[in-house]
């Protein structure tokens, strides 16, 4: 089926709630409500003329830098300096954080993009877990990296990183850590007695060759 | 983990006078071309040697492969290249057994408390070789890498560092044959070109 034809029955679905459509770049795509995009999915999986019995892949987006066009700059992401200290800034991240679905019909052979935006304050999206069970590791990993809640979720919690990380670190405002946990992410290298003297000599220490 | 990064009072002097040390003309006399002193006991001597020979001909690695690294670690096991041919083919795969570690692939975070869990089981004497660019100091993930360690030599000891992304098998070699003239205990037979350790000093992160 036609994306623009996809997009028209999900008008006739959706109402006023399916925002925009937009097959101008690469891949069409169209843009819904965040708090209705669940029913959306659903929608277009049990559909018969639609039928898209897969989502190949759930991303998250930080918005941050754009407008509600997707028009503006990127804005520059903090690393660590040559000396291996953490970058500050004094910027601070209001830009919508995003949710893009990607789906697919086995039966149809054809192919759709959702879009979703939310405000970074709340950053809350409907949980498609329970339509495509894919979704959540996917939905874990968004909330993992970006910290985008995806409400009735069952099994919420990080999937990449440590349990007990802190920050989400695709985000914009992400300050790199300069060290976690117990382990240094920069410093010294490691020796036994980094400081010889005639009185205590280096030895066998190897970080003294 | 204890890291001292401050140095005592009044080290630097100490350190200047200990680089000024020169070799009494007396003890350079019994010094062979190798720099070894043949004032020493000479049963001692013989049965250092025997140890260090026996361990340089057979190094045990542990299995132990962290990223794309570990691929041209195991190319270096295989047929064409054969590491077995230096005697360090004989992966182990329990630290227990072995005494090199070859840490080849970039050390995150979350893997980091693992590979110093695993070096602290491995017997005494071990070594390690720090084998890619993200081994030796993050590689490509220096600059954003917020789960990258900067170099694995802030965890653990490090022998020789082999450099590469990833490096070739024959690198590889060098690297376990540098680790062998370590152990066999010449250490002043390999000396650093001193462009390399000027180079080096420019090198911001490596100060």
């Amino acid at each position: 089926m036609d994306q623009k034809e996809i997009y028209e029955l999900l008008v006739e679905k959706l109402g006023a709630a399916a925002l925009g459509f937009n097959d101008e770049g690469v891949e069409a795509y169209a843009d819904v409500e965040p708090g209705r995009v669940a029913e959306a999915c659903l929608f277009m999986r049990d559909d018969e003329r639609l039928q898209f019995n897969q989502l190949m892949c759930l991303s998250g987006v930080d918005w941050d830098g754009f407008d509600e066009n997707g028009k503006g700059k990127s804005v520059k992401i903090l690393g660590y300096t040559d000396e291996g200290q953490p970058e500050t800034s004094d910027h601070i991240s209001e830009g919508d954080f995003g949710v893009v679905y990607s789906l697919y019909s086995h039966s149809q052979k054809h192919k759709f993009t959702l879009r979703v935006r939310t405000p970074r304050t709340t950053a809350a999206v409907p949980t498609v877990s329970g339509i495509w069970s894919t979704a959540a590791w996917h939905e874990r990993e968004a909330w993992d990296l970006l910290g985008i809640n995806f409400e009735g979720h069952e099994d919420l919690r990080r999937i990449l990183l440590e349990e007990h990380w802190e920050g989400h670190p695709l985000r914009k405002d992400y300050q790199m850590p300069a060290q976690w946990d117990t382990v240094p992410l920069n410093g010294q290298a490691y020796s036994e007695n980094p400081f010889p003297t005639p009185d205590k000599p280096a030895g066998d220490d190897p970080a003294e060759g | 983990m204890s890291k001292n990064t401050t140095p005592p009072e009044g080290y630097e002097v100490q350190r200047e006078q200990m680089l000024d040390f020169k070799v009494p003309e007396q003890l350079l006399k019994v010094l062979d071309e190798d720099g070894r002193s043949d004032a020493k006991n000479f049963i001692l001597t013989t049965v250092d040697e025997v140890f260090n020979w026996a361990r340089l001909s057979s190094i045990w690695p542990v299995t132990f492969g962290l990223a794309c690294c570990a691929i041209e670690m195991m190319a270096t096991s295989a047929t064409r290249y054969d590491i077995d041919r230096f005697g360090a083919g004989a992966f182990r795969a329990t630290p227990r057994q072995a005494d090199l570690m070859i840490v080849s692939g970039t050390v995150t975070a979350k893997m980091a408390t693992r590979l110093k869990l695993i070096y602290d089981q491995m017997p005494e004497p071990k070594w390690v070789i720090a084998m890619g660019s993200c081994a030796i100091g993050g590689g490509p993930y220096f600059k954003y890498g917020y789960h990258v360690v900067k170099g694995v030599d802030f965890l653990v000891p490090v022998d020789v560092y082999v450099p590469g992304c990833p490096p070739r098998p024959e690198v590889l070699l060098e690297g376990l044959m540098r680790l062998q003239d370590k152990i066999r205990g010449r250490k002043g037979k390999f000396v650093t070109p001193k462009w390399i350790t000027d180079y080096a000093k420019k090198i911001p992160y490596r100060k």
